[in-house]
């Protein structure tokens, strides 16, 4: 009985550290991830486009969340009673857009100009702009009539497919759901139709959803535009200072055809990765992969990477803001891109000074008594990285004390060399992270396609033992290289005024 | 490697439409509670799911206490004497050195007591398993409830609270509350600043040791461990155990009757109105449960398949989030709440579109179509319930925690099959009474109430006669009177 488990154990412990992992890549350039595992009847699918905010630039930030959103209007055959009608509609559509935009466009210079209060007041516009606005959506009407109403969503739903959705970010956007084991097939149908055939359909009204999502998320949360305000402020050069949703004036004036041409370049699959995992025979999921993937046409060239890099920071910057939340202050040190050879040593600081035993819960929390709460993190970007710690003061406590004791931690990992125990600790924790984190078929093939997106999937199987090796040497270095005054951003809050207490 | 023309032989195969694709049927069945089911020699029940894939063991308990015995002058009690549990070391042990312990053993350990239930959880690496297992009971029995840590745990708690009115969503879900079940029911009790400051060390021992005892624990442990050896651990862990078996009062049902009507709260920083509509629903016990759960998916809980959403969200692009609810309570009636979020202009026409919705549900039959993909999805989506090893453990403890009748995942798709769309129409008239709706709008009072002046059609005002609900002192939660 004994001898048995134990051979088990080992057996699981070779294949938990490595994620087997079959990887092909289709002659126009997809690749595809497969784990096939045994367990319940189902499947988590997905695929990733390399592209995120960071591939944006001015006029058209947001365009790939809302591009995201687009993905779920359906195709020429998914969503439509009548095809060529439609996209005669759609065209007619476009084209009174465009006359809109030019109005719009003159509002916004007379309000520039001072000469009308709101460029979005309806009651400026002229006769030509709402005879425009009256044509326009008359036009909706009409395409509504060849609508059949978010179809992609049903057919799957009826299906039994579970938690589709999507999700942009600054370097990708991803696409997944969970589909029972017998309906793989018509992932495949739906998804290479989705990049095969896609209609844009409900543009402008889509806008309007982001819109919400964005006065949801940002606008009308206590920290949200301060948040942006400290992105803005942090990257100096590099695209990533503007926020994944866009800014509200690119959100309204983004066309059709610009989100077009972007699809083009950035949905072609040799800029695209899929990944399956659950149960499913991996020869037959070759078969589909080939059969509905390999129609798509590999795009004219590759997407150039981001050509802008972060320029070098020369001075320390600050802000204070006063909103209603908890007197905070919030650290950043430009660090390093993900998967840079220093990123092991960054995420074990980061481990060092988090948790109950962490190093800034002991002494700010506990000893000292200035902190309700504190955290560090360390994100490796596509292109860029940073090192973050964000300290809550302890009612009656400044958030400068907190700032002041922050610095004397980070001081110290470059001081003192951590103790055996501590860093032991640490790699303790990582193994055992390094089974939790496959648990899930679903986490596992998002953590799959983010990495890949990154850069490669692989970069999952190389880390744990590039953490392993991580030395109290290492610890110092780093400290020592990224945790320097002129490297960082503060940003510090009050409560503010008349927000009670 | 297959050539150019078998590739595309492959492609002219895919059929026109995906509805023509045929499927192998999918046969499952699900867990079988008795194949898990272990009783202690005290009485206490544990499921145990072996799963050797990972080698890790989760061990969840489910404990019998709740919030709602919060003694009136101490609200707070359970929460915190959940939470102290955990951080307050053992009697044996610090604080700190019990910490240092478990993420040595890279182990977690968390413990918390909720509305209607205490719950304390370990996962760890198998190879730990006898150390890690030892500190979890270790705090169970006897936790040490350090003083320094009540005092820090007091200075979050006052903070947390500080902030009750800084964002639309807590204030909403508050509100919602007082609205459906009043401020007299456990649900809706509030913790001040001066109720945790009466809490002292000795409530929390005492609140401890009443529920805290074996026999009114629910195990469900799953992982890489063998069952006859995780029952004799189970055995030896709560062998000795002083006290008796506690008796605990049963959950109370609330007893107030809502007040149909339009309610604003005025949040003037923001730009976006949260707004809920709904009402008192079922309870978990009620046959016509299936039909409900139907009924809402189609009216606004399918996501962008159901009509709430289409038609606030997709055709007129008023919201990001949009839908309803109808969860069956497990210990008192639940609530149907439809919900939206919107720009203030344009809340009083979202909320026009949600009640044509609802009024549109109980007059006329919803469409095989819609009756189809809701029953299909459900049906279909059923073995995710059991998706793991930890959540079929977790599943099977929490029916035996809730009393759930025992045939319930076993007859659970034929019972939705079998709804039609009579069905639908019949509890849709039963249980959405329009004329009842309470309505609550929080974000900025003037924009909501002055809605999209090229609209006038739409106006909060037309729902009802509106009643302000000023926002309380966080700290005290005395309301100010108007």
């Amino acid at each position: 009985m004994r001898l048995a488990a134990c051979v088990l154990l080992l057996a699981v412990t070779a294949w938990g550290q490595k994620v087997p992992v079959e990887e092909f890549v289709l002659p126009n350039g997809m690749k595809f991830l497969l784990v096939p595992r045994r367990g319940d009847p189902n499947v988590a699918v997905g695929w990733v486009a390399r592209v995120g905010s960071v591939n944006e630039r001015p006029g058209i930030t947001g365009i790939s969340h809302l591009f995201e959103h687009m993905m779920f209007k359906g195709t020429r055959t998914i969503g439509t009673s009548n095809i060529d009608e439609e996209m005669k509609t759609l065209r007619e559509m476009d084209a009174v857009r465009v006359e809109i935009r030019r109005e719009e466009q003159a509002l916004i210079e007379k309000q520039r100009r001072g000469q009308v209060a709101d460029a979005k007041d309806p009651k400026s516009r002229t006769p030509r702009h709402r005879e425009l606005v009256e044509k326009y959506d008359a036009l909706v009407k009409k395409a509504r009539g060849y609508l059949v109403k978010d179809e992609l969503d049903r057919i799957y739903r009826s299906a039994g497919g579970s938690a589709l959705n999507a999700g942009t970010d600054q370097d990708y956007t991803v696409y997944f759901i969970n589909v029972p084991a017998n309906k793989l097939e018509l992932w495949f149908w739906i998804e290479a139709d989705r990049l095969l055939n896609p209609v844009f359909r409900e543009f402008y009204s889509e806008r309007d959803v982001v819109h919400e999502e964005r006065r949801m998320r940002t606008d009308s949360t206590p920290t949200g535009r301060f948040q942006e305000q400290y992105e803005a402020m942090f990257w100096e050069a590099s695209p990533y200072s503007w926020p994944v949703v866009g800014w509200p004036s690119d959100l309204e004036g983004i066309t059709r055809e610009e989100a077009e041409s972007y699809f083009s370049l950035y949905y072609a699959p040799n800029n695209l990765a899929a990944c399956l995992v659950g149960d499913f025979d991996p020869a037959r999921a070759k078969e589909l992969a080939q059969q509905y993937f390999g129609r798509l046409q590999r795009g004219p060239r590759d997407p150039e990477p981001v050509r802008t890099q972060e320029v070098k920071q020369l001075a320390e910057q600050r802000m204070t803001a006063y909103a209603e939340s908890n007197p905070e202050v919030h650290i950043r040190y430009h660090s390093v891109a993900d998967n840079h050879a220093d990123e092991p040593a960054l995420l074990m600081m980061s481990n060092l000074l988090n948790g109950r035993t962490g190093r800034l819960y002991k002494s700010l929390v506990l000893e000292q008594q200035l902190a309700t709460a504190v955290r560090a993190a360390s994100s490796g970007l596509k292109y860029e990285g940073y090192f973050e710690l964000v300290g809550t003061a302890r009612p009656g406590k400044d958030p400068v004390e907190v700032e002041k004791a922050i610095y004397k931690e980070v001081e110290a990992l470059a001081a003192t060399p951590v103790g055996e125990r501590e860093l032991q600790k640490v790699k303790n924790q990582q193994q055992a992270m390094d089974f939790r984190r496959l648990q899930s078929n679903f986490g596992l093939m998002i953590q799959l396609l983010v990495s890949e997106a990154q850069g490669s999937w692989q970069t999952i199987n190389q880390y744990s033992e590039k953490f392993q090796a991580v030395t109290a040497d290492d610890i110092q270095r780093v400290a020592k290289k990224y945790f320097a005054p002129e490297n960082r951003t503060v940003a510090l809050y009050y409560r503010k005024e008349g927000a009670k207490p | 490697m297959m050539n150019a023309i078998a590739w595309a032989l492959l492609a002219a195969q895919i059929v026109s439409h995906p509805k023509m694709l045929k499927f192998e049927p999918l046969k499952y069945e699900p867990p079988r509670a008795e194949r898990y089911r272990h009783v202690l020699s005290n009485g206490a029940v544990a499921y145990l799911v072996e799963d050797h894939v990972f080698p890790l063991v989760n061990v969840a308990v489910t404990i019998r206490t709740g919030q709602y015995l919060d003694p009136p002058d101490k609200i707070g009690l359970a929460a915190m004497t959940g939470d102290q549990i955990r951080a307050g070391g053992t009697v044996k042990r610090q604080p700190r050195d019990f910490d240092e312990e478990i993420d040595f053993l890279a182990a977690n350990i968390n413990s918390g007591i909720g509305d209607t239930e205490g719950t304390a959880s370990l996962n760890t690496l198998s190879r730990n398993l006898d150390a890690s297992l030892a500190l979890f009971f270790e705090m169970l029995r006897s936790p040490g409830f350090d003083a320094q840590m009540i005092s820090l745990a007091k200075a979050r708690r006052a903070q947390g609270m500080s902030r009750r009115n800084d964002q639309t969503t807590g204030i909403e879900a508050r509100e919602w509350d007082r609205l459906l079940r009043g401020s007299k029911h456990f649900s809706t009790w509030q913790e001040t600043k001066a109720s945790i400051e009466g809490i002292t060390r000795e409530d929390l021992v005492a609140f401890h040791r009443k529920y805290y005892h074996p026999a009114n624990f629910v195990f469900a442990v799953s992982g890489d461990f063998d069952t006859q050896a995780m029952l004799a651990k189970l055995e030896a862990a709560i062998q000795g155990w002083g006290g008796t078996k506690p008796v605990v009062p049963p959950v109370p049902k609330p007893e107030h009757k809502p007040q149909p009507g339009v309610y604003v709260v005025n949040k003037a920083e923001v730009n976006q109105c949260r707004v809920s509509l709904g009402q008192p629903g079922i309870t978990r016990d009620n046959p016509d449960q299936y039909a409900v759960s139907v009924m809402n998916s189609i009216l606004g809980g399918g996501a962008f398949t159901s009509r709430i959403v289409s038609r606030v969200r997709s055709d007129e692009g008023l919201a990001y989030s949009a839908g309803s609810l109808m969860t069956p309570g497990t210990w008192y009636e639940g609530t149907f709440r439809a919900f939206f979020q919107s720009k203030s202009a344009s809340c009083a026409q979202a909320a026009d579109i949600v009640l044509e919705e609802i009024r549109r549900i109980r007059k006329d039959k919803v469409s095989a179509e819609e009756l189809s993909t809701a029953i299909n999805y459900a049906v279909e989506v059923f073995p995710r319930f059991f998706a793991t090893p930890a959540i079929v453990a977790g599943t099977l403890a929490a029916d035996e925690y809730t009393k759930r009748p025992a045939d319930h995942w076993a007859k659970y798709r034929e019972r939705l099959r079998a709804v039609t769309a009579d069905d639908v129409l019949r509890v849709a008239q039963k249980y959405l009474k329009p004329e009842e709706l309470v309505i609550l709008a929080v974000g900025n009072a003037a924009d909501i109430l002055k809605g999209d002046p090229t609209k006038p059609q739409h106006s909060l005002e037309k729902l009802g006669a509106v009643q302000r609900i000023p926002l309380p002192d966080p700290l005290t939660m005395v309301y100010p009177a108007q």
